[in-house]
């Protein structure tokens, strides 16, 4: 009987001290599995119709790939800083692909358009593109750098300093 | 005798329907895309299995794990090319070969523990003394006394 | 003054009282002191009636959209109707810890007033127990941490509106009342448990005291539970009614360890056995209720209820410490007096049954517990993050299931003490040709999955042994009590309530069992894009696309799809939604319910062409069996009312002995 009293007293302990720990966590931060990982490969099409971008062809350039969509309404709320950053390293060999995510082409031309979004952007049809790079829901932003791995993401509508710090730790460590 | 034999053939009778519904049988390819879907979770949901989630996400996953199907991959296969992008996470049991996969030993451990308790607290069969009634006649008698009180309410 | 300002003062009045109600109590019970009691009662029934009008106030507050209140501004705009502007009261956390304070504060004056008879020092004490946990619910209610009644400074136009899933359907009228009734009765065989732990008592005084309450709060919670299931059925829209949500387990947790309780209580009634295992039954039944509450509103889980982080959590979780290390603490001292005096029984005997169900229920507990709480010690220790969803849950629960099903036709056959080998014999010979018969039963209705089958055979099993028991029962009361078929069978009902009360209660759960191993193997689903006149086909069933148009309410927008529903017999138009609230990001699915006793018909509307409206995505579901599931659920509420009725007074009417003896031959 000392047995089961001792092993009840750990249980409580354990159960309180796991509940306790709970709270460092947040519930709405889910990671996931792709970063420090080479980046898939993909070959899609230009929301304009006016050809095909891959992946591979920017090998050695620092990439940033924001996945978004017209019916997103944080996509809407990073736009800016995304014109900015893009302006800012339009001469650069920092490259920004926005891929077009769940929504018709027409629609998401239109949305272009209208946000000003002068980078190159492309449309994942059926959603392959997304699934293999582990995303859960635009807006998200991938980093990669020359060496092809992800180096980092952000989930939700990312702000100009998060860009530039990511943008330029990568071109410090191309550098080298 | 009469009462045991209904009772052999019964259990026989049992025994082979639940033999008949156990049977392995060939899986189709819907079914697989079942089995594969029910244990992805659809990762813009609350804890919704890809299968039954109807969001645009989930439908794209459920195409490509068809897709997969048709390519003639794994189930295990497919559900690592989830695991590469989504983490661990896209699965909605552990993989038992994992650390993870201890907690499907909590089943088995807490029954296992429970039966040793119990058992050690129950009484092994009697010898009973030669002028007392024998466990099985006390037994007898109480329950005739017991639903007469039954009936008595 | 306005109702917030009435709500807030009658709170604090009432925690004023319950504070006095405290003391007061733990007076009487150490001094035995009749006019402390006296001031304990009032103090109880007072507090109870002004709880109750903070609650009204709020639900007046809400109809009438008194916005300066922050909960109305949340929870409530100027569109809502008027029912669910009143049922919002429990829509988030600060009105559903005033509910539970509200149901808190009426058991303690229900034990005040009917518990303390001539100042048994038992439930006195209970009593300064019951006072001590709705002063903490109180102070919850009273402070920033969930204070209702919090103002703000300046009062928007309009408010949020409730969340757009609690508006949808008036089942959240009664889902949440269910639930937290049975979750707060729960609380009074605890108080009686610890009042008996501190005064030392080692007779078995608080069963009978709480017995009637331990099954009401068990019934409660069961159909709550089944309220719930029919909730994320009838509204989630996703086509299941249980998905091992972290917070549908903290809801069945106490459910299960509150039915293993009512079962080794009866082994302490007749043998005086297991004292220190139902005490502590008692204890892990209501502990695993705050543990409940605390993860749905703490925010460390998310699920469906966590729709925001509060700063209750740390309160909740010290409060779960504070009763843990209290009971555990108590039950060590006092374990020693409470020991058994012998072995319990033999192996097969009606005690040892109990004791195994006792086992198979725990470990489905423990199993949902750490499977519930595994993703966030994992994420804790190693920050892997991982899932333990529905997949897992089935696998294990579904063979302990299984194991419990037999044991409900085991258990009440055999007889206290031990079984000889003719009454195993005869007992049992019917029931097992009953569950061959069930099995091929199932295979001829087209159910082949094993699971499934061995379900089907079980609970013909059980239901065999219990026509096998009122067979007995009817037959004992027509030789000695001459009665006839129809009034030997009521009599048993309404004078042996608990034992076929009981019997009653598990030919529900057969329903259920069957329900869910129906609707579980044998579910057909199809997707498909259509075209208005377009249709789609599944498993004999024909669903045509009538149209697809919006509709617009005050309070909501959305768009239907007719459809109209032909094969197997059936004839049905049904209108599953994509309704769009105000205060809503995404718009939330409605689905279109055929409901039948073979079949129901689930259809969702997935997605449509947003600028003509020129096609719909329709998902049909064909889920057989699954209305059994309510009728389960009812029966077993109806066997849990017979077994909680008093009997009629006996009347002192007895056969001579022999004749007794004759007649029973």
């Amino acid at each position: 009987m000392k047995v089961v009293r001792v092993a009840v007293v750990v249980a409580i302990l354990g159960l309180v001290v796991t509940l306790a720990l709970a709270f460092r966590r947040d519930p709405h931060d889910i990671r996931t599995g792709t970063i420090g990982k080479p980046a898939p490969a993909f070959t899609l099409e230009r929301l304009d119709g006016s050809g095909k971008v891959a992946l591979a062809d920017l090998s050695g350039k620092v990439v940033v790939v924001n996945f978004f969509a017209s019916w997103c309404l944080p996509c809407t709320q990073e736009n800016p800083a995304l014109v900015r950053v893009y302006e800012r390293y339009r001469a650069s060999d920092v490259v920004m692909l926005g891929v077009n995510y769940q929504e018709s082409r027409d629609n998401g031309l239109a949305y272009v358009q209208r946000m000003g979004m002068g980078w190159t952007t492309v449309a994942d049809d059926d959603g392959r593109v997304a699934l293999s790079y582990g995303v859960f829901g635009p807006p998200e932003t991938f980093f990669i750098g020359p060496d092809g791995v992800i180096a980092g993401r952000h989930i939700g509508p990312i702000d100009e300093a998060t860009l530039v710090n990511a943008i330029e730790t990568l071109r410090a460590r191309a550098v080298r | 005798m009469n009462g045991r034999l209904v009772i052999a053939i019964a259990l026989l009778a049992l025994a082979a329907a639940l033999v008949f519904a156990a049977r392995p049988h060939e899986v189709t390819a819907d079914e697989r895309i079942d089995q594969i879907t029910t244990e992805l979770r659809c990762p813009v949901c609350q804890g919704l299995s890809v299968k039954d989630s109807t969001s645009e996400t989930a439908r794209q996953m459920r195409e490509l794990v068809a897709q997969r199907v048709r390519e003639g991959r794994s189930n295990t296969e497919i559900e690592a090319e989830f695991r590469a992008a989504y983490g661990d996470w896209i699965l909605l049991s552990p993989p038992v070969a994992s650390w993870s996969g201890l907690v499907w030993l909590v089943p088995v451990v807490a029954l296992a523990a429970g039966l040793v308790l119990v058992t050690g607290r129950l009484r092994r069969t009697e010898t009973p003394k030669p002028d007392e009634p024998s466990s099985t006649q006390v037994a007898a008698l109480r329950e005739r006394v017991a639903r007469e009180e039954a009936a008595e309410g | 003054m306005s109702a917030g300002d009435l709500g807030a003062a009658a709170l604090r009045a009432a925690l004023f009282l319950s504070l006095w109600g405290t003391g007061a109590s733990i007076y009487a019970a150490w001094r035995r002191d009749a006019r402390a009691l006296a001031s304990a009662r009032i103090a109880a029934a007072v507090g109870f009636g002004l709880v109750v009008i903070a609650a009204l106030s709020m639900m007046f507050a809400l109809a009438t959209h008194d916005f300066s209140i922050l909960y109305v501004a949340e929870n409530n705009a100027r569109e809502t109707p008027t029912f669910y502007s009143i049922i919002s009261l429990w829509a988030a956390l600060e009105g559903s810890i005033l509910l539970w304070t509200a149901i808190l504060a009426g058991a303690t004056a229900f034990i005040a007033f009917r518990g303390t008879g001539a100042i048994p020092r038992l439930a006195t004490t209970a009593l300064a127990v019951m006072f001590a946990m709705l002063t903490f619910f109180l102070l919850l209610i009273t402070t920033p941490a969930a204070d209702p009644f919090a103002r703000l400074a300046l009062a928007p136009d309009n408010g949020n509106g409730p969340n757009a899933l609690l508006q949808n359907h008036p089942l959240m009228a009664l889902h949440p009342p269910l639930l937290y009734l049975g979750y707060v009765l729960t609380s009074v065989p605890f108080a009686y448990a610890i009042a008996s732990l501190i005064l030392g008592e080692g007779g078995d005084r608080w069963l009978v005291a709480t017995r009637r309450f331990a099954l009401i709060s068990w019934a409660l919670l069961g159909v709550g539970i089944v309220a719930g299931a029919w909730w994320s059925y009838a509204v989630l829209g996703w086509g299941g009614y249980w998905a091992w949500d972290p917070v549908e387990n903290a809801a069945i947790m106490p459910w299960l360890t509150s039915t293993a309780y009512l079962h080794s209580v009866m082994v302490e009634e007749k043998r005086s056995l297991l004292r220190t295992w139902n005490l502590a039954l008692v204890v892990a039944t209501f502990a695993l209720t705050i543990l409940g509450t605390f993860l749905t509103r703490s925010g460390v889980v998310n699920s469906v209820h966590s729709f925001s982080l509060s700063a209750i959590g740390p309160l909740l979780l010290g409060y779960l410490v504070a009763i843990l290390v209290l009971s555990v603490g108590l039950l060590l001292w006092r374990s020693a007096r409470l020991r058994d005096a012998g072995p319990i029984g033999a192996p097969l005997s009606r005690e040892a049954i109990f004791l195994f169900q006792n086992v198979l229920f725990m470990a489905a507990t423990l199993t949902v517990l750490l499977g519930t709480l595994y993703p966030l010690v994992a994420e804790a220790i190693s920050g892997a993050q991982l899932s333990i969803g529905g997949p897992y849950f089935d696998r294990v629960e579904i063979p302990l299931a299984l194991a419990l099903l037999f044991l409900m036709g085991v258990g009440p056959q055999l007889p206290w003490h031990g079984a000889s080998r003719a009454t195993l014999e005869r007992q049992f010979t019917a029931p097992i040709v009953a569950a061959a018969a069930g099995a091929f039963a199932a295979l001829l209705t087209g159910t082949t999955a094993l699971a499934a089958v061995l379900t089907y055979a079980l609970g013909a099993f059980v239901i065999a042994t219990v026509v096998q028991e009122f067979a007995r029962g009817i037959r004992a009361r027509r030789a000695l009590h001459g009665e006839d078929t129809f009034a030997a069978f009521s009599n048993l009902l309404r004078r042996s309530g608990r034992r076929y009360g009981g019997y009653v209660v598990h030919v529900g759960i057969v329903l259920v069992a069957l329900a869910v191993a129906t609707s579980q193997a044998r579910t057909v689903d199809a997707e498909q894009t259509l075209a208005p006149g377009e249709t789609l086909v599944v498993a004999g069933y024909t669903v045509r696309l009538d149209a697809i148009r919006p509709v617009s309410e005050p309070q909501r927008d959305s768009i239907v799809a007719d459809l109209t529903i032909t094969g197997n017999g059936a004839s049905e138009n049904l209108r599953p939604a994509l309704v769009q609230y105000p205060n809503s990001a995404a718009a939330i699915g409605s689905p279109g319910i055929g409901a039948g006793l073979r079949d129901d018909l689930y259809t969702i509307l997935a997605a449509y062409d947003q600028r003509t409206f020129s096609w719909a995505t329709i998902r049909m579901r064909v889920i057989p069996g699954v209305s059994w599931l309510w009728v389960g659920g009812a029966v077993v509420g109806i066997g849990a009312l017979i077994a909680a009725l008093p009997a009629p007074r006996r009347r002192a009417v007895r056969m001579p002995v022999a004749e007794v003896a004759v007649s029973a031959k």
